[in-house]
């Protein structure tokens, strides 16, 4: 009857809704994930535009100017290191830098005389309780104990600004002897007589005038351990040689005391070349 | 020239090994270009020390002269010899000018007016070490020249190198003359010795390789130990452990070459621990125990321990405290930091 034709409509329109509903929710799905899909693109493009980036960057091509307002995370880190790494070259070219250890302060002191990087030194310093120096390489000729009494409780800045100067005028003293007995070898007599701190220099060297040579003593005191020139200059020469030459001898100790011993000979010999 | 005079002199030579004798002799300085050439360096030893003893009779030499045959020789080879280390100090301040001729003026009149019969010599070199030979007599008898001893002295340093070899007993009489000589007050023995006179040095001079933290940049490069070479089939299971080692043996012993020592020597003065059960020394005294490490090269082999897996890292600051404390035996006592503190004085 009609009502079994009902029913049986009612079910079809029941079948019909769902089905229609599974489609929708089908296509409903359908879109998402073609949005989805969209979006994925989306960004790998966008990510494979910075790859390219970064790679014409390292081969230093000037093309695509990257967005300035996004570096990425790499490029800055990489910026971080190499700022710190110059800063450290700067204290490092100062003379005195240091680095913070587990159980106090690592300092490295350099030296360098007259735009010469010449011998580091360092000092491996306990501060836990009073400060103490743990380990150092400075030469034992240096009157390190002596400085460290004085300052290191108290001042270690001053401490070290003093334990630099120490071996800063060394290393130049040193220098100075060193280029003494290397490029002026052939104006010495004998041996170049030195010290461990390079304080006191004793030579014989030859003084030519009118083209006849005279030996000539020279005794250089560096009273000032601080210091790189002589506190103290004798020069002298033999009792019979011309009067004149006491002059010279006495203009050769004044120079002495004034400018740098190799520098020094530099301007005998080329003071000799323009007289003959 | 003296009969001893040109046995000293033949007996020094034959010392020397064959290769190396004219060069010495070039050193020496002594006997002419023209002299040397006029000997085969390539003939025995025997012979060439008597031609070499023909010449110098020619220039008669004095016993001064063969002394200074002996010192270079010694400088050339002085691992032949045992060198102890002494450490002087003074209390005052004053800037120290080393005067060459000064301290060896003081020091010759110094031992001289304490025994006449001793020949002194001195021989300077580069490094600002001033060498002596000494050769001991008696008041009676002329000085012996095969009993030397020798000193290497660097200038404004605390530091004395001695050779003593036989005559024990003239040691407080030189140790007195350098003191004075060196302006000093007082000198004491350290407890460092080796017949490596140049690994002292570095020790107490601190010259030896010490692991300084710095930021000055060392190419990384550097420290990265050589890669795994060789058979890639094997693979090391504790990798890590293989580099903490590495790691903490660097930081112990730096990067550079140990010196060289030849033993250490621990000398222990403590009490046996036992279970009380066992009543082993049950009287309360020390265990008298002497414990010495000998090694052709002490500190490398230490430094090769935990690497080689025979010792676990870090080592026992008993061995490695060696260069730091510049002391090669130790006196080991009980408790309160069993470690070392007080010195053996004089």
């Amino acid at each position: 009857g009609v009502f079994a034709h009902l029913e049986m409509l009612e079910a079809r329109a029941h079948e019909a809704a769902v089905k229609q509903e599974e489609t929708e929710q089908q296509e409903e799905k359908l879109a998402r994930l073609k949005a989805r899909v969209q979006e994925l693109r989306l960004q790998r493009d966008e990510l494979r535009a910075k790859v390219d980036l970064q790679q014409k960057g390292q081969l230093g091509k000037e093309g695509v100017v990257s967005d300035p307002a996004q570096p990425s995370a790499r490029a800055v880190l990489e910026w971080k290191i190499k700022s710190v790494k110059a800063m450290l070259q700067v204290f490092y070219l100062t003379g005195i830098s240091g680095k913070l250890t587990k159980r106090g302060v690592c300092f490295c002191i350099s030296t360098a005389y007259e735009g010469t990087y010449l011998d580091s030194y360092h000092l491996d310093l306990l501060t836990k309780a009073e400060v103490q120096i743990h380990r150092h390489s400075v030469p034992i000729f240096i009157p390190l104990e002596q400085i460290a009494k004085k300052y290191l409780q108290t001042d270690i800045r001053r401490f070290l600004s003093v334990l630099s100067d120490h071996l800063n005028a060394y290393a130049g003293r040193r220098y100075q002897a060193d280029q003494l007995q290397g490029r002026f070898s052939d104006r010495i007599e004998g041996t170049l007589q030195r010290n461990s701190l390079c304080n006191l220099l004793v030579f014989n060297y030859n003084v030519s005038s009118k083209s006849k040579t005279f030996p000539f003593n020279a005794r250089l005191l560096y009273g000032d351990l601080c210091c790189s020139l002589p506190t103290e200059v004798t020069v002298s020469c033999t009792p019979d040689a011309p009067a004149s030459l006491a002059e010279t001898a006495a203009a050769h100790s004044d120079l002495f005391r004034r400018v740098a011993l190799h520098k020094a000979f530099c301007s005998f010999s080329s003071a000799e070349e323009s007289v003959d | 020239m003296d009969v001893t005079v040109a046995e000293y002199i033949r007996r020094t030579v034959l010392k020397i090994p064959r290769d190396e004798i004219k060069t010495m002799l070039q050193k020496w300085g002594f006997l002419s270009e023209t002299q040397l050439q006029t000997v085969n360096f390539h003939q025995i030893k025997e012979n060439i020390s008597q031609d070499v003893v023909q010449l110098c009779e020619e220039n008669s030499a004095d016993i001064k002269q063969a002394a200074v045959l002996d010192i270079i020789y010694n400088h050339i080879y002085p691992n032949k010899r045992v060198w102890s280390v002494y450490q002087m100090n003074k209390t005052g301040e004053e800037t120290e000018f080393f005067d060459l001729t000064d301290f060896k003026k003081k020091f010759k009149r110094r031992l001289r007016s304490a025994l006449k019969n001793v020949t002194i010599n001195f021989r300077e070199y580069e490094d600002n070490a001033v060498w002596i030979r000494i050769a001991w007599g008696t008041p009676y008898t002329k000085p012996n020249q095969y009993k030397t001893s020798y000193v290497v002295y660097h200038s404004q340093t605390p530091y004395v190198f001695i050779s003593v070899s036989v005559l024990k007993s003239n040691l407080p009489l030189l140790c007195q003359a350098l003191v004075v000589a060196s302006n000093y007050h007082d000198i004491r023995e350290m407890e460092l010795r080796s017949h490596s006179l140049n690994s002292l040095k570095d020790i107490v001079f601190k010259r030896y390789s010490q692991n300084f933290q710095t930021y000055y940049p060392r190419p990384l490069q550097e420290r990265n130990v050589a890669p795994e070479s060789g058979d890639l089939r094997i693979i090391h299971e504790n990798r890590n452990e293989r580099e903490r080692i590495q790691r903490v043996n660097q930081e112990v012993f730096g990067d550079g070459p140990q010196p060289k020592l030849e033993f250490a020597q621990y000398k222990l003065e403590t009490m046996f621990k036992s279970d009380p059960k066992m009543g082993v020394l049950d009287e309360k005294e020390p265990f008298r125990c002497l414990v010495k490490f000998s090694s052709p090269h002490l500190l490398e082999s230490l430094k090769s321990l935990a690497p080689a897996g025979m010792a676990d890292a870090p080592l026992s600051p008993l061995l490695t405290c060696i260069p730091q404390k510049a002391r090669n035996y130790f006196k080991i006592r009980e408790k309160k930091g069993f470690f070392p503190g007080s010195f053996v004085s004089p």
